[in-house]
């Protein structure tokens, strides 16, 4: 990630000059202690199965990852070329860190690993994603998910 | 809608849970985020704090990587559009068998597969383009532009796999240098790059200016 301070004056004031939401000092959501909560993780990255059909640009969609499918069959197919991919080339948990999340279970961290992960790609405007984020997040609920990684690329 | 809680990272783009083959640093990462589900007084961003282990997988990530691979400095004329394609052709068998290595130390997986084409398809479907740029699109669905780019990124990972059959520790930076100044498969997709800006179709243009090249890579074009 990278500090305002260090972004070109362009670029900075795309970010910041967003429509955005303002919380002011909303509480978060409430639920239960990190050790009882099914978690799954979200990416940005535009991964998907190599079956899948690939990542088309403004659209919003996003792709499903069994928990238990094989990571290293997942291929990307988001159109940026200004982020890394030498991480994701050779450790998927970068991007996607499904053994981590395992690890974590087994060792009492969290409660439980949702059975499907999720790929949307990050370069797609946001209320292009409306309706299917919603659409998610009652798939997510219907799974019991109640806590989600989300992980930006 | 409720805030959301964020953690920032001092990892560079591409990288949210930090350096690969560094579980620990990543199971640090992923655990201080999912602790600030346990708080609800958002919005909340905090920061990471790096850890010693942290500061040691860096200094690992610093070793030199070198290219396995001799390929001969590219040529900047591909105006001759026969002898490019044997060329390209031949800078591919050349890597088969860093990319055959490659596949086998990891154990099966595939960077490449976008597409079903061959890299050797794949450079006579990009030369194509560069003989004539009005082609219609050789994907189906998918219009002309997003096709060139698919077909860009599958060659472009199969020359980064061929890279990476070298055990060691890569940057995107280094692996980028290789590939867009050493490689004639980069000199071709800066060549695209440029057909597509200049081209009479916007979305062309558009694609043009953000998907073959990166930006820490324009110092090549």
């Amino acid at each position: 990630m990278v500090y305002f301070s260090e972004m070109p004056e362009k670029q900075r004031s795309m970010i910041v000059d967003q429509d955005l939401p303002d919380y002011k000092n909303t509480p978060c959501v409430e639920g239960p202690s990190l050790s009882k909560r099914k978690i799954s993780i979200i990416t940005t990255a535009g991964l998907h199965k190599k079956d899948d059909e690939i990542f088309t640009p403004g659209v919003g969609e996003y792709r499903i990852i069994p928990d238990d499918m094989n990571i290293k069959d997942l291929i990307m197919s988001h159109v940026s070329t200004n982020f890394d991919r030498t991480g994701f080339f050779q450790d998927l948990n970068v991007m996607l860190p499904v053994d981590r999340l395992n690890e974590l279970q087994v060792a009492g961290k969290i409660g439980e690993v949702a059975k499907y992960h999720y790929s949307f790609m990050g370069a797609t405007p946001p209320m292009a994603q409306e309706a299917v984020s919603k659409d998610l997040a009652e798939v997510l609920k219907a799974d019991g998910v109640n806590g989600v990684v989300l992980a930006g690329v | 809608m409720r805030p959301p809680r964020a953690l920032f990272v001092p990892f560079e783009l591409g990288r949210p849970f930090g350096p690969p083959n560094k579980p620990e640093i990543q199971r640090q990462v992923l655990i201080e985020a999912l602790t600030l589900l346990e708080r609800r007084d958002g919005p909340i961003i905090e920061d990471f704090v790096t850890h010693s282990i942290y500061h040691k997988g860096i200094e690992e990530e610093n070793e030199g990587w070198t290219c396995p691979i001799n390929l001969a400095k590219p040529t900047n004329d591909l105006t001759d559009t026969q002898k490019l394609s044997f060329d390209l052709k031949q800078e591919v068998i050349l890597l088969q068998p860093w990319y055959k290595r490659s596949i086998e130390s990891s154990k099966g997986r595939r960077l490449d597969g976008l597409t079903t084409y061959s890299p050797e398809e794949i450079i006579d479907l990009l030369v194509s383009f560069i003989e004539n740029p009005d082609i219609i699109s050789f994907i189906p669905n998918q219009p002309i532009g997003r096709a060139l780019k698919i077909i860009s990124d599958d060659l472009k990972n199969f020359y980064f796999q061929s890279a990476m059959a070298k055990p060691k520790n890569i940057s995107d930076v280094k692996l980028g240098n290789w590939f867009y100044g050493d490689t004639l498969a980069g000199k071709l997709l800066i060549e695209i790059r440029a057909i597509c800006l200049a081209h009479s179709n916007e979305s062309l243009q558009l694609i043009g200016r953000t998907n073959f090249v990166p930006n820490a890579m324009l110092k090549y074009v």
